[in-house]
């Protein structure tokens, strides 16, 4: 497995707070890693260390085979795309101007930022100042930013909160365009949705430590119960346990006429959230 | 510091410069300042006003300009998207800087062909006038690396443009030349400058030369402090 990103028992405190406590995460090249937490657990803090912008407290950090001491170097820089919680562009300015910016700080062709702008569908609007556009514009055009120069991993902290579905969508269908190219994705989200959607591997982060880590699909298998519950049209509900000995109750159940809904406890991963952490993840 | 990155960074503040109605603006102090001047009188122009709009120009353009420009990019957040780019914070301040320098530049040229001055620039007052600028240049870069909004900018200007952009008018506030305010306000930059048009260059030239060395110490230091405080 070709590790892209490793953290090691990693800490970090702020003051007497201790943000994150003791976190180890190993991501593959090419994987899609979704942290998610409620807020304040140290999703942001985690992207931040990645990304160099916060030094561990304690711990082993290495992203693309380079320790955190140089993540400063512009060869690294270089090699990562940032969408962070609170990226901006330059409201005076268009589109076009903006993009222009990194483009040449980048070194990269204009033929990729035309490219960039049409996959998340704004190439008409390259002359709009971006004062005049809206939120989810503004979001995915920070998405080009982050991605225009190709970058080997990208680092996205909450892409998607408190957008329209639409804007979602287009996001989550450009994300999974530059994951079907080979690039490594850390992203956070309090959206189980999204991490289901997106991630290969989702982490439960809560106070600052991991309390599960799998494929979406595997943590709701694993936390799933072995309970059926049955609605009846009078509005009762009965919980079987799914075992042999329920056998006859639960053949009846399944052709009782006054029972309206049957299902099985198969959690969302919000659910599962709950579980693990206690907590809502919203 | 890479020119490439340098001239995208100029180019992208030399549009945000321009569409900036506070910052643009400032351009048309010194000529507004001159214009008046060359309807005062007909005789040659004292040196005195010419420094006051040298004075004008290099703390409401140069010094205020780029020290709006960095306290925006802290305040906006756009900073960070910057420092996450292969571009360094030096190769930030030198795009920023040719802005000024530009701006500062085309004013000072237009207002000095309004007021038809008539004096000789020597070697060393145009010697002089560079330090000058690169001392109102390091305060501005100096205090716009310290700052993160833009409102906190004029705590700093206002005293800035008063002592060394509007120096001469020190004198109309304190009249009698031998107060001991007069005489320590003698050694103030600008003042330095128009000494450089009379017989001694040396000394005035030693003095200015001190005071854009502090101010390149004062640089060194807010940009020490601020990229120790970069990684935290
Ligand atoms: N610079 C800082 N100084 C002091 N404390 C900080 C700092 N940054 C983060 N913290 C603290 O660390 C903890 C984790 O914060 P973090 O921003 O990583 O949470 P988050 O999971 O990103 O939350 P959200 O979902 O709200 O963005 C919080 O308790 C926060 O107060
Ligand atoms: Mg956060």
């Amino acid at each position: 497995m070709d590790r892209v990103i490793i953290l090691e028992n990693v800490k970090k405190h702020f003051g007497n707070e201790e943000a994150l406590k003791g976190m180890t995460v190993e991501i593959a090249k090419g994987e899609v890693f979704g942290l998610l937490g409620p807020s304040g657990s140290g999703k942001t803090t985690t992207i931040k260390i990645l990304t160099g912008e916060l030094g561990p407290s304690e711990g082993r950090v290495e992203v693309l085979g380079r320790s955190h001491e140089s993540f400063n170097s512009t060869q690294y820089v270089k090699s990562l795309g940032i969408l962070s919680d609170n990226s901006a562009l330059y409201e005076r300015l268009t589109v076009k101007d903006n993009l222009a910016l990194f483009r040449k700080l980048y070194n990269t062709e204009q033929t990729k930022v035309d490219q960039v702008l049409k996959d998340v569908g704004l190439e008409k609007h390259i002359d709009k100042r971006v004062k005049d556009l809206s939120k989810g514009m503004k979001q995915r055009i920070l998405l080009c930013k982050a991605v225009l120069h190709e970058p080997e991993v990208l680092f996205l902290d909450e892409p998607t909160s408190a957008l329209d579905p639409g804007t979602t969508e287009s996001i989550h269908a450009m994300l999974l365009k530059i994951k079907a190219q080979g690039t490594t994705i850390m992203l956070t989200t309090h959206n189980m949705d999204e991490a289901t959607a997106l991630c290969d591997t989702v982490a439960f982060l809560n106070n600052g430590t991991i309390t599960d880590m799998g494929s979406s699909e595997s943590l709701r298998q694993a936390y799933k119960t072995n309970e059926i519950h049955i609605t009846y049209r009078n509005g009762t509900t009965r919980h079987i346990q799914r075992t042999i000995e329920n056998r006859s109750q639960l053949e009846k159940a399944l052709f009782d006429p006054e029972a309206v809904n049957i299902e099985s406890d198969y959690p969302t991963l919000g659910e599962v959230f709950k579980k693990v952490t206690g907590k809502e993840l919203v | 510091m890479n020119t490439g990155r340098i001239m995208a960074i100029f180019e992208k503040d030399l549009k945000e410069f321009t569409r900036n109605a506070m910052l643009f603006t400032t351009i048309l102090l010194p000529i507004i300042l001159a214009f008046m001047y060359s309807r005062m009188g007909g005789e040659a122009l004292p040196a005195m006003l010419v420094y006051l709009i040298v004075g004008v120009a290099f703390s409401a353009i140069l010094c205020s300009g780029i020290m709006t420009m960095m306290a925006e990019e802290n305040e906006k957040n756009t900073l960070r998207g910057l420092m996450q780019s292969p571009a360094s914070m030096l190769d930030i301040l030198a795009g920023k800087s040719l802005v000024v320098v530009l701006m500062t530049a085309v004013s000072l040229i237009i207002s000095f062909l309004i007021m038809d001055v008539a004096f000789e620039w020597s070697i060393a007052s145009i010697g002089g006038l560079i330090l000058l600028a690169l001392f109102f240049l390091n305060v501005g870069i100096a205090v716009g690396l310290t700052v993160d909004s833009v409102a906190t900018t004029s705590v700093y200007l206002l005293p800035i443009m008063f002592i060394f952009g509007f120096t001469p008018m020190i004198e109309m506030v304190v009249p009698d030349s031998d107060h001991f305010i007069r005489r320590l306000t003698d050694y103030l930059p600008l003042y330095q400058n128009i000494s450089l048009h009379g017989e001694e260059t040396t000394v005035p030239l030693l003095i200015l030369l001190a005071w854009t060395l502090v101010s390149f110490l004062y640089v060194t230091w807010a940009f020490r402090k601020r990229m120790s405080d970069e990684v935290k």
